[in-house]
């Protein structure tokens, strides 16, 4: 096998496993990690503005729910500098179920629970 | 004597203060209780207010520490301890976030005192961590508790007391109605009986004295009419005398023939026997004794005799059997209802009005057995027969 030959067999390779790598990402992951990795703020303080208003796991993910469903700036649990800087978020395209699975992951990732020592 | 060993009380006015007795003390330990839960729980109460505030500062403390950790929580997830207390975290749901006691902890109440430690519950304006009830408890060192105590048992023992006091005057407020009447009655007996003691002691002696023999048959059937009436009022005075001087009456005990004195007592109730046609004999079983004050045994036969004639039917039969310790008092009389039976010893009861009577002869006979622990037993067939045993 010469040179260019063996870069192809690497390329196809790589090509695979991404391939399969984008397959296997869930839709937490794909939906939101994707776009606010570009973002200034990082997901987790939206995380721990909702637990600090709502508290529980069903009260955090049923306010997120109601605020991806229907983003408004009285819904928000953002700063009002926040807001005023970066705007309201766009209504979210995903099914309910879709939206409920990406809340879980969310949820799974940030939580608290069994975290502190 | 005094007016009190003098007042007897029946059976149903025992149970009448047995009653008020249970009312009144259930009552006094309902109202003693209920002043003791107050006072404890006021106690209770302070003390938890006079803690509050260190444990409000305890509670402040911790939640300035959670927020500091809510906002590092990237870098730092060491929960806040204190040697002073312990402390627990429960989310909206009342969800366990975190606890340094492995205890689980209420979260309904706000102060509590429970398993010797106080807690406090307290609910921020922001949830750190989520944490929407933060509860901070510290050991609480007792001495309240102590002190309680110790005063609970002093008024318990002044009120119990004071409860016992006001009891015994409403007792005897109570009872001086009956105590009252019954007194009524024994000195109405006294009096009759004293008044009574000069005439029938003269014609019962004086009787005695006739010499029958010489009688012509028409005079002696009036003079033993004479005897039969003089007996009977001196055995209703005789009774009437045991029961107005009770105690007083000077015993002599000695060993009696119980034949020869139940000879001599239905010789002496012979006539009564015979005014009522009412045929009386005395059946030996053997030797009997008894030691016992001569006076007395006569007086509880002659009851004994003396009902058994007085409830017979003409021509009936009374039947006095001797056993070595044993003496039965039979008639064919006409009998006692089986409810009766159990209250024939108390006094003034009678079953029956065709006869004359006080209702005081069982009475005595069952006080006099009552002082020579002599068993006394009644059986009775309504309409038919009575036996009375008297064993010792």
């Amino acid at each position: 096998m010469d040179e260019g030959e063996r870069v192809m067999v690497i390329k196809i390779a790589l090509t695979a496993f991404l391939a399969c790598a984008s397959l296997n990402a869930g839709v937490y992951e794909t939906s939101c990690v994707s776009c606010h990795n570009k973002l200034p703020v990082s997901l987790d303080k939206y995380f721990y503005r909702y637990l600090l208003k709502h508290s529980s796991e069903k009260d955090v993910k049923a306010a997120m729910f109601g605020y991806l469903k229907n983003p408004l700036k009285e819904n928000s649990v953002m700063a009002e500098a926040f807001i005023s800087r970066f705007g309201v978020k766009k209504k979210s395209e995903l099914s309910d179920e879709e939206l409920k699975e990406a809340l879980d992951r969310y949820w799974e990732v940030y939580k608290v629970f069994g975290k502190l020592k | 004597m005094s007016k009190e060993k003098d007042t007897y009380l029946a059976r149903s006015e025992k149970r009448t203060l047995f009653r008020f007795s249970a009312l009144y003390a259930l009552l006094s330990v309902v109202i003693i209780s209920g002043f003791s839960f107050m006072y404890y729980d006021s106690q209770k109460e302070l003390t938890l207010q006079e803690k509050k505030a260190a444990l409000q500062g305890h509670s402040k403390k911790l939640l300035q520490e959670l927020k500091e950790l809510h906002v590092n929580f990237d870098k730092n997830r060491t929960y806040p301890r204190d040697e002073e207390f312990e402390s627990a975290i429960y989310d909206s749901d009342k969800k366990l976030i975190f606890s340094t006691t492995p205890t689980p902890l209420r979260v309904d109440k706000i102060l509590y005192l429970e398993d010797g430690m106080i807690h406090l519950v307290s609910i921020p304006e922001s949830y750190y961590l989520g944490s929407k009830y933060v509860i901070v408890k510290m050991k609480d060192d007792g001495v309240w508790l102590q002190e309680t105590k110790k005063e609970l048992a002093i008024f318990i023992l002044v009120a119990f007391s004071f409860m016992l006091s006001v009891g015994y005057v409403l007792s005897r407020l109570f009872l001086k109605p009956m105590r009252d009447a019954i007194h009524l009655l024994d000195r109405f007996i006294k009096d009759t009986t004293h008044e009574l003691n000069t005439p029938v002691s003269t014609i019962v002696a004086n009787i005695e004295m006739i010499d029958k023999n010489s009688l012509e048959p028409t005079l002696l059937k009036k003079i033993n009419r004479i005897d039969v009436g003089a007996k009977t009022i001196s055995n209703i005075y005789q009774d009437l005398t045991y029961i107005a001087l009770g105690n007083k009456i000077v015993t002599r005990d000695e060993n009696l023939d119980v034949l020869r004195v139940a000879q001599e007592r239905a010789e002496y109730f012979k006539s009564l026997a015979d005014a009522k046609k009412v045929s009386l004999r005395v059946e030996s079983f053997g030797e009997s004794t008894l030691y016992m004050d001569k006076g007395k045994f006569s007086k509880l036969l002659d009851n004994l005799i003396s009902n058994a004639i007085k409830y017979n039917k003409i021509n009936g039969s009374i039947a006095i059997s001797v056993k070595a310790k044993e003496i039965i008092v039979s008639d064919t009389g006409i009998g006692i209802a089986p409810q009766n039976i159990s209250k024939l010893k108390d006094r003034y009861s009678r079953f029956n009005d065709s006869s004359g009577g006080f209702g005081l002869g069982l009475n005595i006979v069952a006080s006099i057995a009552k002082e020579y622990s002599l068993k006394v037993e009644t059986s009775s067939k309504e309409k038919e027969w009575t036996k009375v045993s008297v064993s010792w």
